[in-house]
């Protein structure tokens, strides 16, 4: 058990951050440095007939202008959760198939941006159209077979008997995760090397994606990804431009760089799909849930099987008995969708967290009291414990800071003095406490250096704050000497750093990393007495430095799975773990105001508690919270993809128009951590964060609406007309 | 983005003969002629920078009027003292438009200039619009109209006017002095756009060779007991769904004058007239601000997705109303 209480400091790289010293992918220097701009296809389904680039090509300062043609032998990498490393098994410009809106049909290069752009609007193409689907209802929409979720004890038969019932349905629109720092690739081929800069969660994939694309041998790849400017799942493999601009270097002979313009990237790289929830939830005349059923729908592509997974986290709320949950995949013409940020938990527990709001006020309790007196023991699931579930004391917690007790049930009841609508809501979260294999290296010089290479990705959620903390904690070195490297497959092999296991794969794989270097350490000092820090008593002994290797894996997964990291592959686990199960928890407590005129709704301040385990970074696990809280405000009030179904595509493809929060909109936001360790999941007792903190926000909204208004909207996001 | 040739002017003489030359534009603040430019909307042979013609980046205050250069940034207008205290309705049109980057960018002229945000008219060759390519037809009509205008609609368009400064300097009577090769005229801002009719491409009644040199605003019983109230997705940094543009002049509780003008709902800067009338001689209360707002959109034509903004249009206008009487120093 982890007994270090870590304290607080400020992210490591802050400083570095704030002056614009931090190097992100597109901002490398580098000589002669050719510049490419994708042109994109304006049908979403077909064939690509002709494409004139004549035009483009005369433009003075044009290098290249590549078509598909010019991709023979080039293959796709494969889809990510197909065996390969891609974000979806289509790759553009290998024929003339087109399978979805904006995928490039030709890669202008160009001496600078500003001619690859000029030369990219001058390409024309004509296209044989086919018919498509858009939308999720889209009647040309191909609805698979319902894949079966959780079953449990006999949902239907004790539903239907049930004293209080809910039976309602709840959507979510597709979302884009629109990283501040767009997907940018710079790709330099020099000697038979290839080298990938780009703000990737998976340098990995992108390693043996590019070999696998390209056909060269792996070690002739480097990928470089030290630092993102968000990824939120949207960087969490292999993109079809990485292979575009690679191909362009290597065609070249000269270092291409290609930032996607954003409109673009609404079209190029994955997002959340669409998705419809059934819910129908029963409760006895004693308040007890004892019976729930989960019928999800949820947009797909053509080529690949996105699997949901909604009830991983609703089927353990609560100790419900009786549940049961199926799922169906509705294939449309689009890219395919993926991991954004609390990929099926947020929608989920929107639905459900709402239809447990409808169910309390059904059997006339408090939604707070209704939600503790319904909380699991062990998980209802596997019959198997929990490795540590603090989701009671988070809402207690939780409630205590809010104030909940002064709450009038009623609603409509509270009102501001100038006639404003209040409503508090709540609603829980959940998200599983995953890990993957991790590798370290650790080295202690006599120069007074350390250096941590090791698995994961900075994509500023404070991931090397944690390593520092970690790599500080017991270990008697300079602090102001310590080089974390990261993202860098050729230093440590690489997981994707996403499903909020970096935190809880990395600091443990540290803490060993530790551990070994102090027994090598006393190893080498033979009992002699120790002065100073181990660079001193490396110094004084002669010798350059001690290195040691760690390497962890998540509780139960074999040796083997250390292949799949070292070939770039997924080999994360969770929450399932023989014979514990584990999965981090928040509650939220919200507050709105509703103007009684125009309905505009405010949120001025939100209380969250977290049981993420033990917190290793307390300022920048504060500020995840806070970002997924955020986040979750944008998603209950704000944020849509509007896609009109006659021509696919999103119309709404620029931050004017895709509407996220402003500082204005976002009030008060309270955080606080249960910070017990877990004893079981890893010694460093540390779950999962980024993802939970956005968890039930859209539900705690949409149930404070209700109290304040008495209206019960089920469709996000919700806004203005929704409640007229 | 095409190429272009630039060219900056520092004298208003001599600045038409450039202009009239196939496809040149003026240039100012650039937030909206670049972002056009990008999306391949605008496609200008060459630009005429206007940013260094001296005498038209001031503000005065007179007796009876405010003077407004043409090339005054929002910012700086949205905080001069005496558009606070004398007409506030303007100083928030401004402040609750854009972003503080653009704000501190964008002009005055160029902004009442400013295009609509209709997605199919941005988004490109595939979208008919008859906006961008006459004779293509409209999205808009059988689309996504939840943007789209309740009011001047037509059956080739019906893409809102984006502005609100526009929409403030209609509810006051504002105008515009406007120099062309044959001299100076004076327009007012409520006739300087055009409905779209069968010619959508057409948005304003300036020939090409005209530039707005200076913004007049009447100002004097009209004008402090005014505001500009605007309801959008988020509480920086969006269009209007609906903003009602409120001025009053008050007697002892009664209506002498009002003026009420809607953005975010129609095809230009919209004065609703029936409204006004209805308010005259009334006594303002809560009851009377809200018929006049149910006058004002009395009139309107929704779409599929933007009906929600006659209820909601409604209460802004009886919102605006008392905040504006709330201002007036004789109530």
């Amino acid at each position: 058990m982890n007994q270090t209480i870590y304290p607080d400091r400020a992210r490591v790289d802050a400083r570095d951050k704030v002056r614009g010293v931090t190097r992100f992918a597109a901002d490398m220097p580098m000589q002669r440095v050719a510049h490419a701009m994708t042109v994109p296809s304006r049908i979403v389904r077909g064939r690509l007939a002709a494409v004139d680039i004549d035009a483009a090509r005369a433009v003075d300062g044009v290098l290249a202008v590549l078509t598909w043609r010019d991709f023979k032998g080039v293959k796709s990498a494969g889809y990510l959760m197909g065996g390969g490393f891609g974000f979806q098994s289509h790759q553009p410009m290998l024929s003339d198939r087109l399978v979805h809106r904006g995928e490039p049909i030709a890669l202008v290069v160009a001496e600078t941006l500003e001619i690859a752009i000029e030369a990219a609007a001058l390409v024309e193409a004509s296209y044989e159209e086919e018919q498509f689907a858009a939308l999720l209802g889209d009647t040309r929409a191909e609805v698979l077979a319902p894949q079966p979720g959780h079953d449990m004890g006999d949902a239907q038969a004790v539903l239907a008997s049930a004293t209080f019932r809910v039976d309602a349905e709840y959507l979510s629109p597709a979302q884009f995760q629109n990283p501040m720092e767009m997907i940018a690739t710079v790709a330099e081929w020099r000697d038979g090397t290839l080298t990938i800069h780009e703000g990737t969660q998976n340098s990995g994939a992108l390693k043996f994606g590019m070999a696998a694309a390209l056909g060269l041998d792996p070690a002739r790849v480097r990928v470089e990804s030290a630092y993102l400017g968000g990824g939120f799942g949207q960087k969490n493999s292999l993109q079809g431009q990485t292979v575009l601009a690679a191909r362009a270097a290597m065609l070249l002979g000269r270092p291409v760089k290609l930032v996607m313009p954003r409109a673009q990237l609404f079209h190029t790289a994955s997002f959340r799909p669409a998705s419809r929830h059934r819910i129908r939830l029963g409760a006895d005349a004693d308040g007890r849930i004892v019976a729930a059923s989960y019928d999800a729908d949820m947009q797909n592509s053509r080529p690949d099987t996105f699997r949901a997974s909604f009830s991983e986290i609703t089927a353990r709320l609560y100790a419900i008995p009786n549940y049961t949950s199926t799922a169906r995949l509705v294939r449309t013409d689009v890219q395919s969708p993926g991991y954004m940020r609390a990929p099926f938990e947020h929608p989920a527990a929107f639905a459900f967290e709402s239809a447990v709001d409808e169910l309390a006020y059904a059997a006339g309790r408090d939604p707070l009291a209704f939600r503790l007196a319904n909380d699991a023991e062990t998980d209802p699931v596997t019959g198997h414990p929990f490795s540590s579930r603090f989701l009671a004391e988070c809402l207690r917690d939780g409630a205590e800071r809010f104030g909940w007790s002064r709450r009038d049930p009623a609603p409509g009841s509270m009102r501001a003095a100038d006639g404003t609508l209040i409503g508090w809501g709540v609603a829980a979260g959940a998200y599983k406490a995953a890990m993957a294999p991790a590798i370290a290296r650790l080295r202690v010089r006599a120069d007074g250096t350390t250096r941590i290479s090791l698995s994961g990705h900075e994509m500023g959620q404070g991931i090397r704050t944690a390593i520092f903390a970690a790599v500080t904690d017991g270990l008697a070195i300079d602090p102001a000497r310590v080089e974390i490297v990261i993202g860098d497959p050729d230093a440590a092999p690489q997981h994707v750093t996403a499903g909020s296991w970096g935190t809880a794969s990395s600091v443990p794989v540290v803490r060993r990393a530790v551990q070994a270097m102090q027994a090598r350490f006393e190893e080498f000092r033979d009992g002699r007495p120790i002065r100073g820090t181990i660079h001193e008593m490396l110094a004084r002994w002669r010798r350059p430095y001690i290195e040691v290797e760690s390497r962890l894996q998540a509780p139960g997964q074999p040796d083997t799975v250390f292949d799949r990291l070292q070939r770039g592959l997924p080999a994360a686990a969770g929450p399932e773990y023989e014979p514990f199960v584990s999965f981090s928890y928040i509650a939220h407590f919200v507050e709105v105001r509703v103007e009684p005129t125009t309905r505009h709704v405010r949120v001025p301040r939100i209380v969250s508690v977290v049981d993420c385990g033990r917190i290793v970074s307390p300022r920048t696990a504060e500020s995840q919270v806070r970002g997924g809280v955020v986040w979750g405000i944008g998603a209950a009030l704000r944020e849509t993809a509007e896609i009109d179904p006659r021509f696919g595509g999103v119309l709404n493809n620029d931050f004017a128009e895709y509407v996220v929060p402003v500082n204005a909109d976002i009030g008060a936001i309270e955080v606080g951590f249960i910070d017990r360790p877990d004893p079981l999941l890893n010694e460093a007792g540390v779950k999962g964060l980024g993802e939970v903190a956005m968890v039930g926000v859209a539900a705690a909204i949409g149930n404070a609406i209700f109290h304040a208004t008495g209206r019960r909207l089920r469709e996000l996001p919700i806004r203005i007309e929704h409640l007229f | 983005m095409r190429p272009f040739t630039y060219a900056r002017a520092t004298s208003i003489d001599g600045i038409h003969a450039v202009q009239s030359a196939t496809g040149a534009r003026i240039l100012a603040g650039g937030t909206t002629l670049y972002d056009l430019m990008k999306l391949g909307i605008e496609t200008p042979g060459h630009l005429v920078d206007v940013t260094s013609i001296a005498g038209l980046d001031e503000i005065r205050s007179h007796q009876d009027e405010l003077i407004f250069g043409a090339l005054v940034t929002m910012s700086d207008a949205a905080a001069h003292p005496a558009v606070l205290q004398r007409a506030p309705v303007l100083a928030e049109s401004l402040s609750k438009a854009a972003s503080p980057q653009l704000r501190n960018m964008a002009t005055l002229a160029g902004n009442l200039l400013q295009r609509t945000r209709c997605a199919y008219f941005r988004n490109g060759p595939e979208y008919p619009c008859n906006k961008r390519m006459p004779g293509s037809g409209c999205a808009a009509l059988d689309g996504l109209d939840r943007g789209h205008a309740l009011f001047g609609g037509s059956r080739s368009c019906i893409a809102v006017y984006p502005g609100d400064w526009a929409v403030a300097l209609a509810a006051l009577d504002a105008t515009v002095d406007v120099h062309g090769s044959r001299g100076m005229r004076t327009l007012e801002v409520a006739n300087l756009h055009r409905l779209p009719g069968d010619t959508p491409h057409l948005e304003t009644v300036l020939e090409p060779d005209e530039m707005i040199l200076n913004i007049r605003v009447p100002v004097g019983r009209l004008g402090q007991a005014s505001t500009y109230h605007k309801i959008r997705d988020r509480e920086s940094y969006a269009f209007a769904l609906v903003s009602a543009a409120v001025a009053l002049e008050l007697d002892d509780g009664m209506v002498r004058q009002a003026r009420i003008a809607l953005g975010g709902v129609a095809t230009r800067p919209w004065r609703v007239p029936a409204a006004e009338a209805a308010l005259a001689g009334q006594r303002l209360d809560r009851a009377a601000a809200l018929e006049a707002g149910r006058v004002a959109f009395a009139d309107a034509r929704p779409g599929q997705h933007n009906g929600f903004k006659v209820a909601l249009g409604t209460a802004a206008v009886a919102d605006a109303l008392m905040i504006a009487a709330e201002r007036s120093p004789s109530r």
